[in-house]
Formats: C-alpha cells, sequence, structure tokens
C-alpha cells in the first residue's frame, strides 16, 4: 500500500492503481466520458485531465498510474482549466438538441457540461453532421452527437467479442460505424446503449417513448434465462417502458443481454387476455372473477376425485410462490402429475436416481471466469445464456482452453482449443473415450461401458489438460438436455469429472427451472411428461405456456388437449390455439404484474416485487391460486402477502437427486438422421416470442431445418402426419443430424419423442 | 374648551360632509376611468397569463417537440404529455392535456419551452359549460394558437427585447 | 473462411503477404495487415473494397470492422476507382506558399477532372495530399512511387506526357 494525496486528502492505494480508480474509492469525483471500469482503458476524451504535482501538463486521471507520495489536484485552476477547455472542445461539435434527445436528463454529457463547461460556447462556425445507419431494430443512432469517446467500441472487441462498431476515418472525419451499412447482430448489442455517454446510441423501442425523470425505477429479477439477472424496471404510468441493467458483480456485472432488456415488448403486447373468459356452446364468454373462478371449480371438482387423470404443465419461468401453491393445492387432492421439464425427453436419470435430478450450477460465475480448462457439452452457450457465454469467454482470454462437443460447429465469440462436432451418439462415445483416457491417465480401472473406447493423441490431450489444469469444469447444455440421450450425457460427464476432478455443471436454462425442482414442481410419483402423455388423462391444466409452441412434444400435446374432456388454461396471452382447445382462460400477471421469487442457476433465492400494473383484470397467479384453495374449501390458503407463500415454501423443498456418475441407465440408442430441436435466442418463452423489436432482431428464428443434406426441402414424420419444411445446407452441422428450429408455428407439430426424417 | 368648542363647530357646520362632498364633486367633473365591460375592455399587457395555446411554423410545422420540459416544470402537475417517433421520425406528441382547472397560470410552462410551442396569449374570457371541457387537449391548443397566431406573434415580438 | 474462399489472397499475392507475416511473431498476424492491404490494393488496381478488406480481415483472423479503421484511417489506401498514374499534389504550407493552387487548377483543367475522379481514358486522378516531407522542393507532386519537386505548368506538361 502507498500514500498519495488528493486535493489535500490522503488516499491510501495500491501501487499501479490508476488514478481514476483511487479518486472514485475515495469518492472525489473526476469526469470522464471515455473511461468504463469494464473497458480497457483508451485515454482519448481527455475529459478526466487533473494536475499532477511536479507533471508539467495536466494528465489523464485514467491513464496516470499512482506512485507514492504523489501529489494530486482535481480542482486547482490548473486542472480547471483544463477541464473546462476539453469541454469547450467536446461540445464544439455536440448539437444542441437535448430537447428531443432521449439521452437528456441522463446524459453524462450534459451532467459534466453543467458543472465543468462554460455558460455560453465561443464556436459559431457550422458543427459537423453526420449520417445515421440503420443498425438494426434494438439501437438506434444519431451519430452526429458522438464525442468518439470508442466504449461502444471497445465492447465490441473487449467484451462481446463481436467488433461490429469501428472508428472509420480520422480525425474531423472521424466516425464510428458499421461500415458497409451492415447491422448489429450481437446478442448483448443493447449495452452500448448504456454504455454511450451520449445519445448517440439509443434504445430503439424506447425511442421518444418517455423520460428519463418521469419514470419509476423498480429494482427487479431477468426472467428470460436462468442466471436471474438483475435489473431495474422502468414503469411510466404503471406501464413497463424499458429495462435496464443493476450492478451485480456475481451475476450479471453491469451487462444484460438483449432478451433481458427488450423482452417487456412481449408484456404490453396487444395479446395480452385481459378478462376472464368461459367457453358456452362454443362461444367464448367474458366473466367475472367470480363466476369465472367458481366455474373453474365446477369444471375441476369431478376429475378431482380421479386424480390420476389430471395433468399440469407449468412454465418453468413461473414464480416459486406460484409453483408451490400449484403444488400445494393439487397435491392434496394427490395430483401427482405437475410439470415444468417442457423441452427434455430423456428422463432415464430420475428412473435411475428415484428421484428428479436437478440441473444447476455447482460453481459460481466468478468461479466459472477463473476455470483454465472448459469442456462444453451439447451447448450453444453464447444463444443459450448470453452472460454465461461472457464468463467463458473472459475465462479463455486470460488463458483457459475450451473444448467442445457439439452437434453443429456454432460460432463462438472465442477461440476454441479443439472440438468434436458429431450426432449425438458419436459425443457420447467421445465422452466414453475422455473418461477410459482419464482412467489411464490417473491408473484407475477402466468404469463399464468404456472398455471399447479407443483413446487418439487428441482424447489424451483433452483428458489430460482437465486432470492438471487443476481448476476445470465440465458444462452440459441445452442441445445435450434436450436430446434423446441427455442421460448418457450427464453420467458420461460425471463420470469424466469424478475422474479428472472437473466439477460438472449441467446449465439450467429457464428463469425458475432449479426452483421448480426444489418446490416440487415435477411429478412426485417417478412420472414425467413423456408419461403423462402417454397415460389418458381426462383434464388438463395449462399455465403460463404456449403448449403447442413452448414444449418439444408437438402434435402429441396438441391430441392429447383435444382428447381431454377439460381444459382449463391459465395464460398471460390470448392466443387462437390456446381458444381452440381450453374451456375456460384466465388472465394472470406476468413477473414485472406480481411479487415473486426465483431461484436461479447457481441456486439464489432472488424475489422481487410488483413494478408495473396487470392489463385489466390479469390478476397474479398465486391469488388465484388462493381463492380457488378458498373456494375448494382447503385449509391453508389464507395468504395475505406472498411472502407468506415464499416462507412455507422455502420450509418444505423437496428433496432432489444430484448429478452423479455411479448411476446404473438402460442403454438407448438413437438412428440416424437424428432430429434435434434448436431454440433460437428469441423463442424461448410466449414474452419474448411477441417482443416485436426481438422478432426482428438477428437472434430471431427462421423455420428453416438446417443440416448437411443436400436438399431444398425436408420431410419431418409428426404424429399429425407429414411436414414439408425449407432445407439450408449448412456444413457447419454434424452429418446425421437435422436441426429443427422450435418455437415456432411452422414446427408446432413436430414432435421430438416421435419424429423422423421421411425425405428429402 | 377650545376642543370641545371646535368639535360643536365642526359637527354642526356639517364640515365634513362638505369635504366628502367636495371630493364627489371633483370627480364629477373629471374624466372617467371606469369601462363598461364587456363592451369596452382595458388594454392588456404583452406578458398577459391567460388561455394556453401551441403554436406553429410559418410552414404549419407544429413546434412542439415533446420535450415534456413544460410537464417537469409545472407546478400543478397540469399538463399531461406522451410522445412517440412520427412516421418521419421526429419526436412528436401524441397527446398533450392542460387541465384548465389545475392550471394556476404561472407561466413556467412558456419560460421553459425551448421552442416556443406552448405560451400563454392574452385571451382571458373563456368559459366551460360542462365538466371535461377544461381538458384542453393537443387539437383544441393547437386550434386556439392558429386561430390567434397574429397577436401571439406580436405579444412574443413585443416582449422579446427583455428577455 | 476456407482456403478455396479467398478471392485475391492466393497464389503469388498469398506469398507475399505470407511474407510480412512471417516478420512478426507467429500469434499476431494481425501486425501484418497495413502490408497485406497495400498488396491487395496493389493487385486491384489501386483501390480497396469492403470485399477485398473482409478477405484481409479473415485471412489474418482479424474482425471486419479493425480492418476498415485501419483502411480508412491511413490516407494512402483508396476506397474509389483510381488512375493508373495517381497524382498526389502537396498542398500543406511550403507548396501553398509556392502557389500550388494554380498548379492544381491547371491539372485540372488540363486533365479535365476534379479532385478524386479519373479521366475517362483512365490513365490520371488527382489527389490532394498532406505534406510530402519535401518542402525544399516545393511545390511538390507524387505520382506513382516517385516524387517530382520545383513543379511548374511547363514541367506538368512535360511529365503528364512522359507518362504513358
Amino acid at each position: 500500500m502507498i500514500k498519495i494525496e488528493i486535493n489535500g486528502q490522503i488516499v491510501e492505494a495500491h501501487e499501479g492503481d490508476m488514478l481514476i480508480d483511487v479518486a472514485d474509492e475515495a469518492k472525489i469525483p473526476i469526469p470522464r466520458f471515455c473511461y468504463h471500469k469494464k473497458l480497457s482503458i483508451a485515454a482519448n476524451c481527455r475529459m478526466c485531465l487533473v494536475e499532477v504535482e511536479g507533471a508539467p501538463k495536466a494528465l489523464p486521471a485514467c491513464a496516470t498510474p499512482v506512485t507514492d507520495g504523489m501529489k494530486v489536484h482535481t480542482r486547482s485552476p490548473k486542472a480547471r482549466a483544463a477541464q473546462k477547455a476539453v469541454m469547450e472542445f467536446l461540445l464544439i461539435n455536440h448539437p444542441l438538441d437535448c430537447p428531443i434527445c432521449d439521452q437528456g436528463g441522463e446524459c453524462e454529457l450534459q451532467d459534466v457540461a453543467f458543472e465543468y463547461g462554460n455558460d455560453v460556447g465561443k464556436y459559431s462556425e457550422a458543427k459537423r453532421v453526420v449520417p445515421d445507419h440503420d443498425v438494426g431494430p434494438l439501437i438506434a443512432t444519431d451519430m452526429t452527437r458522438c464525442i468518439h469517446c470508442t466504449r461502444c467500441v471497445r465492447f465490441g472487441q473487449e467484451i462481446s467479442g463481436l467488433m461490429e462498431l469501428g472508428a472509420v476515418g480520422r480525425s474531423e472525419w472521424m466516425e464510428i460505424t458499421t461500415y458497409v451499412g451492415k447491422s448489429i447482430t450481437s446478442e448483448i448489442s443493447g449495452n452500448i446503449i448504456d454504455l454511450c455517454p451520449v445519445g448517440a446510441l439509443t434504445s430503439k423501442p424506447f425511442r421518444f417513448k418517455a423520460r428519463a425523470w418521469e419514470m419509476v425505477a423498480h429494482p427487479s429479477i431477468a426472467a428470460h434465462d436462468s442466471l436471474g439477472s438483475h435489473i431495474e424496471v422502468h414503469t411510466y404510468q404503471d406501464k413497463v417502458m424499458r429495462v435496464v441493467p443493476r450492478d451485480n458483480e456475481a451475476i450479471n456485472e453491469t451487462w444484460l443481454s438483449d432478451r433481458d432488456r427488450f423482452a417487456y415488448e412481449g408484456i404490453n403486447s396487444q395479446d395480452r387476455l385481459t378478462v376472464p373468459l368461459a367457453k358456452s356452446k362454443g362461444q367464448w364468454d367474458e366473466q367475472e372473477w367470480e363466476d369465472a373462478l367458481n366455474q373453474t371449480v365446477e369444471l375441476l371438482k369431478p376429475h378431482l376425485n380421479n386424480p390420476d387423470t389430471v395433468g399440469v404443465l407449468v412454465s418453468p419461468n413461473a414464480t416459486v410462490e406460484e409453483l408451490y401453491l400449484l403444488r400445494k393445492l393439487l397435491h392434496a387432492h394427490g395430483v401427482k402429475d405437475i410439470e415444468t421439464r417442457l423441452r427434455q425427453i430423456d428422463f432415464r436419470l430420475d428412473e435411475a436416481a428415484g428421484k428428479p435430478v436437478a440441473p444447476g450450477l455447482v460453481n459460481t460465475l466468478p468461479e466459472i471466469e477463473a476455470m483454465e480448462s472448459v469442456l462444453l457439452v451439447g451447448s450453444n452457450l453464447r444463444y443459450e445464456i448470453p452472460l454465461l457465454n461472457l464468463r467463458v469467454r473472459k475465462a479463455q482470454l486470460e488463458g483457459a482452453r475450451v473444448r467442445v462437443l457439439n452437434v453443429a460447429d456454432y460460432p463462438f465469440t472465442f477461440d476454441l482449443e479443439d472440438k468434436v462436432i458429431a450426432d449425438p451418439q458419436a459425443l457420447v462415445d467421445t465422452l466414453k473415450v475422455l473418461v477410459r483416457a482419464a482412467a489411464e491417465l490417473k491408473g484407475t480401472e477402466i468404469p463399464a461401458g468404456a472398455e471399447d473406447a479407443v483413446v487418439s493423441e487428441q482424447h489424451q490431450a483433452w483428458a489430460k489438460d482437465l486432470v492438471e489444469s487443476g481448476k476445470a469444469t465440465i458444462m452440459v447444455g441445452a442441445m445435450a438436455q434436450q436430446s434423446p440421450l441427455y442421460a448418457d450425457f450427464v453420467l458420461w460427464s460425471a463420470r469424466l469429472a469424478d475422474l479428472t476432478g472437473a466439477t460438472i455443471n449441467v446449465v439450467p436454462q429457464s428463469a425458475n427451472e432449479v426452483g421448480a425442482y426444489q418446490v416440487g414442481a415435477v411429478p412426485a410419483n417417478g412420472g414425467n411428461i413423456d408419461s403423462m402423455l402417454a397415460s389418458d388423462k381426462k383434464a388438463w391444466i395449462v399455465v403460463g405456456i404456449d403448449p403447442e409452441l413452448d414444449t418439444v412434444y408437438g402434435a402429441r400435446l396438441k391430441q392429447a388437449l383435444d382428447q381431454a374432456d377439460t381444459v382449463i388454461s391459465l395464460t398471460a396471452y390470448d392466443s387462437e390455439y390456446l381458444r381452440s382447445v381450453s374451456d375456460i382462460m384466465l388472465p394472470i400477471a406476468v413477473h414485472t404484474e406480481t411479487a415473486g421469487t426465483f431461484v436461479n442457476a447457481t441456486g439464489d433465492w432472488q424475489s422481487f416485487k410488483i413494478a408495473s400494473a396487470a392489463p385489466g383484470d390479469a390478476k397474479p397467479l398465486w391469488k388465484i391460486l388462493r381463492v380457488l384453495g378458498n373456494l375448494l374449501d382447503m385449509d391453508g390458503f389464507d395468504y395475505v402477502h406472498a411472502d407468506e407463500v415464499l416462507e412455507e415454501a422455502k420450509a418444505q423443498t423437496q428433496s432432489l437427486g444430484s448429478v452423479q456418475g455411479d448411476l446404473a441407465i438402460p442403454a438407448r440408442t438413437c438412428d440416424k438422421p437424428v432430429v434435434l430441436g434448436e431454440w433460437s435466442l428469441y423463442s424461448v418463452d410466449p414474452i419474448v416470442r411477441r417482443s416485436e423489436p426481438l422478432q426482428k432482431a438477428a437472434g430471431a428464428a427462421r423455420p428453416v431445418v438446417r443440416s448437411a443434406i443436400e436438399a431444398d426441402e425436408i420431410v419431418l414424420n409428426t404424429p399429425a402426419g407429414p411436414i414439408t419444411l425449407p432445407n439450408e445446407y449448412d456444413e457447419s452441422v454434424a452429418p446425421g443430424v437435422v436441426l429443427v428450429p422450435m418455437g415456432l408455428s411452422e414446427t408446432a407439430d413436430v414432435t421430438l419423442t416421435d419424429v423422423s426424417v421421411a425425405a428429402s | 374648551m377650545s376642543h370641545t368648542l371646535r368639535h360643536w363647530i365642526k359637527t354642526f357646520g356639517l364640515i365634513e360632509l362638505f369635504k366628502g362632498l367636495a371630493v364627489t364633486g371633483k370627480y364629477l367633473f373629471k374624466p372617467k376611468i371606469t369601462v363598461r365591460y364587456p363592451e369596452e375592455k382595458t388594454p392588456i399587457s404583452p406578458r398577459f397569463r391567460g388561455h394556453h395555446a401551441l403554436r406553429r411554423y410559418e410552414n404549419g410545422e407544429e413546434r412542439c417537440i415533446a420535450c415534456k420540459l413544460c410537464e417537469a416544470v409545472c407546478p400543478a402537475n397540469a399538463i399531461t404529455i406522451e410522445s412517440e417517433e412520427r412516421e418521419d421520425g421526429t419526436r412528436r406528441t401524441t397527446r398533450y392535456d392542460i387541465d384548465m382547472f389545475k392550471c394556476i397560470y404561472c407561466g413556467f410552462c412558456e419560460e421553459a419551452c425551448p421552442v416556443d410551442a406552448i405560451v400563454e396569449s392574452r385571451v382571458f374570457e373563456y368559459v366551460f359549460w360542462e365538466r371535461g371541457e377544461n381538458i384542453m387537449t393537443k387539437e383544441k391548443l393547437l386550434e386556439f394558437g392558429d386561430k390567434h397566431e397574429q397577436i401571439i406573434a406580436a405579444d412574443k415580438a413585443a416582449d422579446a427585447k427583455y428577455r | 473462411m476456407k482456403d478455396t474462399d479467398f478471392k485475391v489472397i492466393k497464389g503469388e499475392v498469398k506469398e507475399r503477404i505470407d511474407r510480412w507475416i512471417s516478420h512478426y511473431p507467429a500469434d499476431q498476424r494481425q501486425s501484418a495487415v497495413m502490408p497485406a492491404l497495400r498488396i491487395v490494393q496493389e493487385v486491384n488496381g489501386g483501390y480497396l473494397t469492403p470485399e477485398l478488406m473482409d478477405e484481409v480481415a479473415a485471412y489474418l483472423g482479424m474482425q471486419p470492422a479493425a480492418v476498415y479503421e485501419v483502411a480508412t484511417f491511413y490516407s494512402m489506401y483508396e476506397h474509389q476507382p483510381v488512375g493508373k498514374h495517381k497524382i498526389c499534389v502537396c498542398h500543406n504550407i511550403s507548396c501553398l506558399l509556392r502557389d500550388v493552387d494554380d498548379l492544381i487548377e491547371y491539372l485540372k483543367e488540363k486533365l479535365g477532372v476534379d479532385i478524386g475522379e479519373v479521366t475517362p481514358d483512365g490513365r490520371f486522378s488527382i489527389k490532394k495530399v498532406e505534406c510530402l516531407g519535401a518542402c525544399g522542393e516545393a511545390p511538390v507532386a507524387m505520382i506513382g512511387k516517385e516524387y517530382y519537386g520545383n513543379l511548374t505548368r511547363e514541367r506538368l506538361d512535360e511529365l503528364l506526357e512522359s507518362l504513358e
């Protein structure tokens, strides 16, 4: 530790720290534009000039390392003169259009100009005008306002790994642009809106909608992936206007994925269901809540006498409170089939363990960032959980070796050490080889099943790195989880982890996937969605999902709903399909409109409060369930506050199986070509699917099958008959694999448990 | 003694009465300043803060750019604005309401406006016959502005040198 | 990109760029970006296109935007077609004082093209550049890789005629 003096105040610092960090720590204000704590130092805005005794000129605080005994003045006449002069230069070409600028009121340039600028500008010549380019549906540009801090450029280079913006030209003619009219495609591009200190890059969906000062900021939790990023929901007149990140080093740092940032447009969608609807004689009638709930009870009661014929499908994005009350309500009547694992088709792991085996991250995100060797198994991490991908990228940049086993050569934003691209069966076989290689390396007994594996040098290198790096992890992603060989993937990964000393992280995907397991929103009787669909259910309760789009059971689920006597839908959205199968539709609130809790991938229980008003008559689901409990004359349904439900849910978490290598599962093979479902960034849940800007963005799904088969079209057999989809020949897809985009109306009939390629 | 005498003379000589009548008499022959409102009107300052108006540019384009500064500055919360991007990409209001019952005619909105869009005109003679009429919508305000543009522009010009 | 996707960086061009790459550490191929751009510009008849820059980016393992940054920063990379002989006339202080403006006007008149344009026969284009560092011989112009100093109208006439 050394001591320096800033404005006469003695401050302790580490040798080599930058002056601006030391001053920030001591809460001594230094103005800045180009400096950002998460980006490299550019020192090109010159706003942070301060006087250092002994130095002939003012020095930029962001690029000046502290030395012992340094004496710094941030408010001396010399420093003030430098800051004022820089401010004047920056304002020369900055337009005076604050009244129409979305950044107005939360603009760093405004704030700093207020404090450090002159009252009147001396410059009276023509100002520079820079043409704007359309960079996509998420970001609006007004490049005339740009002050060339290059934060957005550095974000692309250093954080997202996709340098989509560059500073072309020089001096007066320098411009920040995508150069040849390209649009910004990064999955975390929205962060440059927050980074931009002026109004050059602003949010396009939010454009001109509201002012910073008139909105109310509600701290909340993001609901579109399993990290539970900390967000702030900004509302105006109780309507969500925008979502911005909240700093949290353990989860999202200062970033937010575009999915979590722009999904709110789906909350304000015209498709929202606003009144309870009941079907009578084929007609949908609007109902009062009291009547609607009474009818729901009437419809449900006969089936509760025969609880095995009732099936419940719930969104894994529902809150802990909602899932817990649903379980409490239905378990009391003997209904055990409550399912949230809508995209899993292989349940052998649960059968072997005797209880549900939950995914989860055993490492915290900072731990993952510090890994030295990472093996990704069946994961397009960048499009599954963008911010987790950032952590792996950081690890790679620090020297970690990242290797992947994948069904397609997905574009990662970092360099891969090595990769194996093959069909699921071959990938499992590769895992076996790695297990054998690791066992040989360790001199332990080769586990049963891996005896026939032939070890090559490549595999030896992989295993060796996992063993020797000390900090190694195996991450099993969504592609593995949704494949027919999920159990094999997990078991062999776990065995490899056991042998090599690596940790195993089975990455949960949905906001409350882990919570759903913990509060028992998975069948308690060893069942699963597959067996539920196989049994003859007479009544279905569908909660918070678009049943035809949100599962991988497509036509099978549709048939089951068609054949049931009763279908009760609790849904935030009205849809033609739900109207065609339901008997009653109750409007529920989405996550910003209810108090609730999500359990994130690392097992943190994160609660949030109401941020916006539900449209029309829509009500929070936990309140609906509470009243249903009352109407069914049940005890213990007298909650006044969601916190009471949470307390109870916490006290009654379920015992779960853990991911272990010593389980024995029945063997399974899958025939080639294997049809696998692929969830695009923006088709994962009902809210995201209804967010218009996201649907126009680069990550949106297209109804096109990808495979290494040279054909224009591919015909897929589904239980509802064959469907024809256009095929895109893609060499990056492993031979013998057909990737079908899920969550689209075009592929709604695709049933991944019962699908084959008929012709191509 | 003399005090009492003087009091008597004042009282019974009707001195006070004649003093008063003298004032009356004086004003009887002075020019009259009373105006017969509404047939006659007193002059009004160009700074008078009366009925609000939204102005347009000479080419017919509305001035208001939905910056919401007037809404923010309004001490009575009388202004409600909603905005969006118009088809040509400019920032415009979709709603601009002033509740004339809430308004305290302080003129802050006019002061805050960067484009001289919202002004308070010299018109003060208006009535509301029914509830609801007190909400001045964007259409009404623009129409009012169009109707009185000449006099508003003249008032602004007259006051410009003091600003 | 696969090797077959490279339309320009192949054969001799590839060899020339590889020679530059070999001057730098193996993990810093991007250091060769400037010579690589110069070489492909030369092969392409004196100017760069986005496709060419993308190719350089792919070949050197750089982000395309980073290559655009370099290519637009330095004035000797062209982004529009140029003539066979690019006449770069200095217009900084020493040359200005020796009346280079008059020479530029004369050139424009004689060739019938404006700054940045190419003569119809494709032989010449004119470009104003910053100081060429030969103030002692002002006014100066650079044609191709050669400097020509102490320019006058007559000398320009001779020069233009001598160039094919």
